[in-house]
């Protein structure tokens, strides 16, 4: 089956900068992915770049098997929250029904839903609105449009907590009813890892890491405890880190803990933890370009 | 075509931008006129005219233009749909300046025995030589200051300065061809309507340039 | 985190979702021919991706606990229950007994005194319940 987003080779130059460094990855279609990594890491050119807002410098880029940019037949079918999104000087109404003009698949229904959960009234003037509330409309036209590739960019700038779960909910509601292309980018990697079925992890415009967000969990466990007994306990095992204090020490250790390793480790009256997925994701960031362990584990 | 009409629909989610707005501001300058007095009053209509340069800055170049593509206009089509609108909008307001200059003669200047729809040369002729001069000339503004607005948004100020300069050759030798003329007002040997052509002609080149300015531009 | 109802980052989620269907299905929660949650309730529930949830559905299809009937949806198939409290049974020496008598030796506790404490418990307890 054609992956719904295909990116090969996609480099990105401005001004003497490297946004976007030799890109490749997929997408495959009805699939939720999350586009994880650090702030100016190329998530947003990525997501620019796929919703022909800026052009590649090198590379390809395929969206439903075609090129996005100037490309009417995928961009109606496409979607793009942006945290920073501009608005002409009018209300929320308005920008609601110039989006139902575009998206075939628009529901009106979802969309009043969607402002109700945020408390955003329809008649309000967009630039009157506070940063959440922004966020809210943005949320609101995202999920509405029900387009078959959804592309969200940090779309949760001004929401608490509470609200960002309330998007978090609704999201996965309106996929499980309608199914789509989700490509969500965040740097609050905990709260949404339950969402994805993929992650891919972006640094300093590169792929660090892609892999099915299902092989990632407990590939890595921190073992804490008396020091004889973690270095017992991992001993020939590959381990990431390693820290001691007196008596104790504290390793975090790769591949997968099975019970026996459980029982053994209670034997020893260790404590395992395993990692986040957020702290795989920082470790895979913190990698020189191109650096094997994380990566090497994680083909699906 | 649909993405055209959709983008024009778009630009009318608020219609009295474009319908009641500049009618109203036609009333203002007419009733300030009417209330100042005197028996000419032709630069009265220089508003509307200018109103339209500015709507084409601000719907080409202003956040129009991102959230317009942010809906999935392509440049292309929201370029060709924003001035498609502008276009009609001057077809409509160059028949309502030809009726309302014809409903001035008619009623003698209003029973003031005043001039508001005309202006000497330009818009003094038969019905329709004032609507196709109002038609080229609102057209033009229009996709010239969209043009404007595009620069700006791809080139920032700088951009917006190197236009100008661009263009002030070009202006110099139309004011020295005018004084060169001798008379310093109308060309002599161009009517209205063939005045009218050349603006006509104008603005398939500003259209041109427009559109390969928005090509690259991004939000 | 937002609480994934009891699910945690120490494995993958689909195979702790088979885990507790599982775990319901031998505590006679969910009893044969009853209809499983789909994946889309189970999706909601846990706040996971739904094709996360069909994964977990999906290995207990494939061991045979669960069957699908078209249209309809996954159903708990005969002998399930019996099958899993079997295997638990096995399970139970490995993931209980042995970690019981590791911290009990850890603890100085011999096998004999170990013997006492669990029937002191028991009668307590006044019998187990199932």
């Amino acid at each position: 089956m054609t992956p719904a987003i295909s990116v090969t080779g996609l480099t990105r130059r401005y001004h003497g900068e490297v946004a976007l460094d030799d890109v490749s990855l997929t997408v495959g279609a009805g699939t939720i992915t999350g586009l994880l990594g650090r702030n100016g890491a190329g998530k947003t050119t990525l997501l620019r770049i796929l919703a022909g807002q800026e052009f590649p410098s090198s590379g390809s880029v395929r969206v439903f098997g075609a090129a996005p940019a100037e490309n009417e037949g995928v961009l109606r079918r496409l979607v793009l929250v942006r945290e920073d999104q501009a608005y002409p000087d009018f209300k929320v109404c308005h920008a609601l029904r110039a989006a139902s003009f575009c998206y075939p698949n628009w529901d009106a229904g979802l969309a009043s839903s969607l402002l109700k959960d945020y408390g955003v009234r329809a008649g309000k003037a967009i630039k009157g609105l506070s940063r959440g509330q922004r966020s809210a409309l943005g949320i609101t036209i995202g999920l509405a449009a029900r387009a078959e590739v959804t592309l969200l960019d940090e779309p949760y700038a001004g929401l608490d907590a509470v609200a960002r779960q309330v998007f978090y909910d609704r999201l996965l509601a309106d996929f499980a009813a309608f199914p789509r292309t989700v490509l969500l980018s965040t740097h609050l990697i905990d709260e949404a890892a339950a969402l994805f079925e993929n992650v891919v992890v972006i640094d300093r415009g590169r792929v660090a890491l892609d892999a099915a967000a299902d092989g990632l969990r407990g590939m890595a466990t921190t073992v804490s405890g008396p020091v004889l007994a973690v270095d017992s306990f991992t001993a020939g095992r590959p381990v990431w880190e390693r820290r001691g204090l007196g008596s104790q020490a504290s390793v975090v250790m790769v591949g997968q803990v099975s019970g026996e390793d459980r029982e053994r480790a209670r034997s020893l009256g260790l404590d395992l933890t395993p990692l986040s997925l957020q702290q795989l994701v920082v470790r895979a960031s913190g990698q020189p370009a191109g650096a094997g362990s994380l990566t090497e584990r994680t083909r699906a | 075509m649909n993405a055209m009409i959709n983008v024009a629909r778009y630009h009318l989610v608020q219609p009295a931008l474009f319908v009641t707005l500049p009618l109203a501001m036609l009333a203002f300058v007419f009733a300030v006129n009417a209330a100042r007095g005197g028996d000419t009053w032709r630069d009265g209509l220089a508003v509307i005219f200018l109103y339209f340069f500015i709507m084409g800055v601000q719907r080409a170049g202003g956040r129009w233009l991102p959230f317009g593509l942010a809906l999935g206009a392509t440049r292309r089509s929201f370029y060709a749909g924003t001035a498609l609108l502008g276009v009609s909008m001057s077809f409509l307001y160059g028949l309502v300046i030809a009726g309302l200059q014809a409903i001035e003669r008619a009623t003698g200047g209003w029973g003031l025995s005043t001039t508001f729809f005309r202006v000497p040369y330009l818009l003094n002729g038969p019905w329709y030589a004032t609507f196709l001069t109002s038609f080229a000339g609102l057209s033009a503004l229009f996709v010239y200051g969209m043009w404007y607005g595009i620069v700006n948004r791809r080139w920032g100020m700088l951009g917006l300065l190197a236009f100008v300069a661009v263009q002030v050759p070009a202006g110099i030798a139309v004011a020295f061809a005018r004084t060169w003329s001798g008379v310093g007002g109308p060309h002599p040997s161009l009517s209205a309507l063939d005045l009218t052509g050349v603006i006509a002609a104008l603005t398939v080149v500003i259209l041109a340039g427009g559109h390969a300015t928005i090509r690259r531009a991004t939000v | 985190m937002p609480e994934m109802a009891g699910l945690d980052e120490g494995g993958p989620l689909f195979a702790q979702v088979a885990e507790r269907l599982a775990g319901e299905i031998a505590a006679g929660g969910l009893a044969e021919g009853e209809r499983v949650p789909s994946a889309n309730e189970l999706a909601a529930f846990y706040r996971i991706n739904p094709a996360t949830a069909a994964k977990g559905i999906n290995v207990l299809a494939d061991e045979g606990l669960l069957e699908k009937r078209r249209g309809i949806g996954m159903f708990v198939a005969a002998g399930a229950r019996a099958t899993l409290l079997a295997r638990r049974r096995a399970e139970f020496t490995e993931r209980y007994v042995r970690p019981l008598l590791t911290e009990a030796i850890r603890l100085g506790i011999d096998p004999g005194e170990l013997v006492a404490l669990v029937m002191e418990s028991s009668g307590e307890r006044g019998g187990v319940a199932v």
